[in-house]
């Protein structure tokens, strides 16, 4: 707002200033008028396939609805939707409280890999004496167009009890997709901890005990993790690279000059360079980390013992397969409120970190 | 700023305006036309001399084998042939996605498939229409436990297409070569499934060894062992979940021995989809599956050597499960006489038989099963379980509780649940649903 001295000033942010000096307003208002036309089968469409079915779905997570009526004639229920997924003990709240644990730990797990492999691959293929880097880009970005369930599919053979994987790894035979110990146990259970301590399974939140939260993913949501970094860190690089584009040369030249080393180079000037790229990549990771569907939905249904399944999965299970509409668009708003909360969440430490 | 602000917000007010007016007359049109539906069916049964020339009629379901699908379009075929209808056959993908976005949006196929599990939730929703007094030939001829699939609330809402029951099937040479014979009791599967098992899990896996019995950890499997001890998970109109009872105790803790002893496996231990995978690939020596076993066996694994033979009984005698699917019609279907007409050249005693003679799911008709038997001889025990069988369905919203089940199965085989852990976690939720 300093800057905008003048009506001229960025448009963007005086909008309102121009207003001001021109009272009447002639010459802006007609080009409220023409942005309008011109953006209206973008907002139309906008309207009609994101506003009005998130409207619907909030309506209709206040009512009983089974999927198969119109919504229309469905009955209203209140927050009973709500209240039976947060509140009232139930298999329901147990099964949403697995599913949010399940997802935390798998965006936890994904997010930060997939952006520090993909910002490391993509600064190693934008250095300019690599040889055969239009090869090594199609290679990286190749899984990412792949499609999810083929790629699953693939997934599922390799990390079979007699598959490739174990083919590799030096232990037993271990039944990856069929293995419903959370990893953190599993973990603990090296140091001797292998049976909950008294203080973790007397408390409870939500239906799970401390314990059961504390489980970490289960080895089976292990490999799928393992499968979507993999994916998705080729989408991740893409926009990596062209981050790194946009940053001249002359300043890393300059930087060399000054005594930087390669590391050097890469914390102190890239990273915060590529600041807003980041934001970027976190929060596309973030949402479409929690959004997880396609991956859970071929390799094991949610299963084993219910340690791989999402809000998302839920959504679809509870819609399709259990006829209860309603909830499943309960378990929408509430994705939807953690996916904000994560976003905002991220915004905030980023902005505190200098980027607007 | 301010108009740019009313113009988005007149224009969405049209727009949500503008959808709800279009849902509200579909539901208007909806009930329009179900009203003289129910009414027509009360009165007037259907002619079979009824104008159907040139009638669409669409059938939906899903699909399980292209050859299925052929002879299926085939019986259409000939229902259009002697009625100068046009019906056709529709497989969809995500069936229950399409059928729910289809009666959602008040445009349901004229027929389609209905599982007895899903029934529930259909007749609950009241979209669906009862069948009509007289529409259907002989429906006493329909096996009791069959048709009771398919009623809810005391109504019977539709005719089954054909249905399968759980059966022992094994490889007689294994049996042989282990000097076991075909066992009849909990006692004697528990000693041939011992004798049958022939290394570790790690063993069987990598397909140098066999386990006795491969089953899925899953109710639709277990549930005919609690039959078998005279138990059930729920009582007969699903009023409460009836799982504590000593005979569910010692029919749980028997499976979860066997899993245990590593006489029975789970086909996902041994990298096989399926239980019917593991036997086929001869990583097992017995495995408890329905009809839909033989034709796959057939198909992928053709030197595959099998027989089949009743459940072995537990103390309260024999139990199985009957999985069966109907052909449904919609509260609101457009052509409710001619739907039902089809209907009724797809499950009558000859089009029961024409379609089950081609396949190995079993007429649901007790007229024909002697016919079926002739063509099927080594499948009689399937037939017989129709006797005992009991149906595979529950409320609306029991998926939940099976899940529940399935879920603490599981933990039953890895020893990290009881069976009083399991039992009580079954039950909490049960009645949860139950009384929801």
């Amino acid at each position: 707002m300093v800057k905008a001295k003048t009506a001229n000033g960025p448009r963007r942010r005086g909008g309102h200033r121009a207003t001001k000096l021109a009272p009447r307003g002639s010459l802006h208002s007609g080009d409220n008028f023409l942005g309008l036309v011109f953006t209206a089968p973008a907002m139309i469409g906008l309207v009609i396939f994101v506003a009005i079915p998130i409207l619907l779905t909030l309506w209709v997570s206040f009512r009983d609805w089974n999927g198969f009526v119109s919504p229309f004639d469905s009955s209203y229920v209140g927050l009973d939707n709500y209240n039976e997924l947060l509140f009232k003990p139930g298999i329901r709240q147990t099964d949403f409280a697995r599913s949010i644990r399940n997802n935390f730990y798998y965006v936890v797990g994904v997010v930060p890999i997939q952006t520090v492999l993909s910002l490391v691959i993509a600064v190693i293929l934008n250095q300019k004496f690599l040889k055969g880097k239009s090869f090594f880009r199609t290679a990286y970005y190749f899984p990412s167009i792949t499609s999810s369930i083929a790629v699953t599919l693939i997934f599922i053979f390799m990390f079979q009890s007699q598959g490739a994987i174990n083919a590799v790894l030096p232990f037993d035979n271990i039944n990856w997709l069929n293995n419903a110990n959370g990893m953190i146990h599993n973990v603990l259970g090296v140091f001797g901890v292998d049976q909950a301590p008294g203080w973790a399974k007397s408390v409870e939140f939500m239906g799970l005990s401390l314990w059961e939260w504390m489980a970490g993913p289960s080895v089976a949501m292990f490999a799928i993790m393992m499968l979507v970094t993999w994916t998705t860190t080729g989408t991740m690089m893409l926009i990596f690279l062209a981050g790194l584009q946009s940053i001249s040369p002359s300043v890393e030249e300059a930087a060399t000059v000054d005594g930087a080393s390669s590391f050097q180079r890469f914390r102190y000037v890239i990273v915060p360079m590529m600041r807003p790229t980041i934001y970027f990549v976190v929060t596309l990771g973030l949402i479409g980390t929690w959004q997880v569907f396609d991956q859970i939905y071929a390799t094991n249904f949610g299963g084993p013992r219910k340690t791989t399944i999402t809000p998302a999965f839920w959504i679809y299970f509870q819609s399709f397969r259990n006829s209860e509409a309603g909830l499943a668009a309960a378990i929408a708003i509430l994705l939807f409120v953690i996916i904000m909360f994560f976003a905002f969440l991220q915004r905030r430490v980023n902005t505190s970190k200098g980027v607007t | 700023m301010k108009r740019l602000k009313w113009a988005f917000l007149l224009i969405a007010l049209a727009l949500v305006a503008a959808a709800c007016g279009g849902s509200a007359t579909t539901t208007t049109t909806t009930s329009g036309t179900s009203a003289p539906t129910e009414g027509g069916d009360t009165t007037s049964s259907v002619a079979p001399a009824m104008a159907l020339d040139g009638v669409d009629l669409k059938l939906w379901g899903w699909s399980s084998s292209e050859a299925e699908n052929t002879a299926l379009s085939d019986l259409v075929g000939q229902f259009n042939t002697a009625t100068g209808a046009n019906a056709e056959f529709q497989p969809q993908a995500d069936y229950d996605v399409a059928l729910q976005s289809a009666m959602a949006s008040g445009a349901p196929p004229d027929v389609f498939y209905i599982d007895s599990f899903k029934l529930a939730d259909l007749a609950d929703a009241g979209v669906l229409a009862p069948v009509p007094t007289g529409a259907l030939s002989s429906p006493d001829d329909i096996y009791p436990s069959l048709r009771e699939a398919f009623t809810f609330n005391g109504t019977w809402y539709c005719p089954p297409k054909d249905f399968s029951t759980l059966a022992l099937v094994y490889d007689p040479e294994a049996l042989q070569a282990a000097g076991v014979d075909v066992p009849t009791t909990w006692e004697e599967l528990a000693t041939a499934a011992a004798a049958l098992t022939t290394g570790t899990t790690a063993e069987i896996a990598a397909g140098d060894a066999q386990a006795g019995l491969a089953m899925g950890v899953e109710y639709p499997r277990w549930g005919s062992f609690l039959f078998q001890a005279g138990a059930a998970l729920t009582d007969e109109a699903v009023t409460k979940i009836t799982l504590d009872t000593p005979g569910a105790t010692d029919a749980l803790q028997f499976i979860a021995d066997q899993y245990q002893a590593g006489y029975f496996i789970s086909p996902a231990d041994v990298d096989a989809g399926w239980a019917g995978e593991a036997f086929g690939q001869a990583k097992s020596a017995m495995t408890i599956e329905g009809n839909w076993i033989i034709g796959y066996l057939q198909d992928t694994f053709p030197d595959r050597n099998f027989a089949v033979a009743e459940l072995p009984a537990g103390p309260a005698g024999k139990g199985t499960f009957a999985f069966t699917v109907c052909y449904g019609v919609a509260a609101d279907a457009p052509n409710p006489d001619a739907s039902w007409a089809f209907v009724e050249y797809l499950t009558n005693p000859e089009g029961s038989l024409a379609w089950t003679n081609a396949f190995n799911v079993m007429p649901a008709r007790a007229s024909v099963s002697n016919d079926w038997i002739g063509s099927h001889p080594d499948l009689e025990a399937f037939v017989a379980g129709a006797d005992y069988a009991k149906r595979w369905g529950f409320i609306p919203g029991f998926g939940d509780v099976i899940g529940v089940f399935n879920d603490n199965a599981a933990g039953l085989v890895d020893g990290s649940v009881t069976v009083a852990e399991l039992i009580a976690a079954v039950t909490g939720a049960g009645n949860d649903v139950i009384d929801g």
